[in-house]
């Protein structure tokens, strides 16, 4: 349960993260086309992967548990950290770009 | 077997955690993951503030507004503040919880109850001089 509790967690995240990077590129391409898909071409890849990743990490930490082996590690804390560090460059790019 | 244990833990990222103390009950550590993404979660809707902020507000009344481009850098900021301090934290309660010390008390959320207080005056002076 706890398990399938952190795993929505993750996946509830990361859903806010598609939703929202795809809303900010929407608006972005409203005043620079280019800029959008620049950032598009970074932001949506990451977000991918990270979906991924985060429905292995579930897998494996189900798995792990099972065992009595430890959990998964912090390197998709991380990515999404960084992920969100990309949206807030994204975002300023959209506030600062008149 | 010990070292099939250790093998992995060692590969464990970062080492700064995972290198110190035992592992802690994993109920635990899941915990802390989800108050991590309860803060990222946090950082998302600051910084979804400050885009709709600035996206509303231009739909609205074209045309450049000081006033309502730094309250929209405002909330990316402290969007961007809250993401790297989850993460902060996240690595700081985990290193608690191996070395079964007292967990830190969270700095950043009287910060950010505060913060989010002057935001709101903000946007209430932004509303009344732009006449609604």
């Amino acid at each position: 349960m706890q398990v399938e509790r952190t795993t929505l967690a993750w996946l509830r995240t990361g859903l806010t993260f598609v939703v929202g990077l795809m809303v900010l590129l929407r608006l972005l391409a409203h005043r620079s086309a280019v800029a959008a898909a620049v950032c598009a071409a970074v932001a949506l890849p990451l977000a991918a992967v990270i979906a991924v990743a985060s429905w292995r990490r579930h897998r494996q930490a189900e798995r792990n548990l099972r065992a009595a082996k430890p959990l998964p590690d912090g390197v998709l804390q991380a990515a999404f950290t960084a992920l969100a560090l990309l949206a807030g460059a994204i975002g300023a790019v959209y506030v600062l770009l008149m | 077997m010990a070292a099939e244990n250790e093998e992995p833990a060692c590969r464990r990222w970062p080492h700064r955690i995972y290198g110190v103390g035992e592992e802690p009950d994993p109920r635990f550590t899941l915990a802390n993951e989800r108050t991590f993404l309860a803060w990222i979660r946090t950082a998302l809707a600051l910084m979804a503030a400050g885009v709709g902020v600035e996206a509303l507000n231009a739909a609205m009344s074209p045309g450049p507004d000081p006033l309502r481009t730094s309250l929209a850098v405002l909330l990316l900021l402290a969007g961007v503040v809250c993401s790297v301090a989850a993460f902060g934290r996240w690595m700081t309660m985990e290193r608690a919880l191996r070395t079964k010390a007292p967990l830190p008390p969270p700095k950043l959320a009287p910060v950010l109850g505060f913060g989010l207080g002057v935001v709101g005056v903000a946007a209430t002076v932004l509303l009344l001089v732009n006449g609604f």
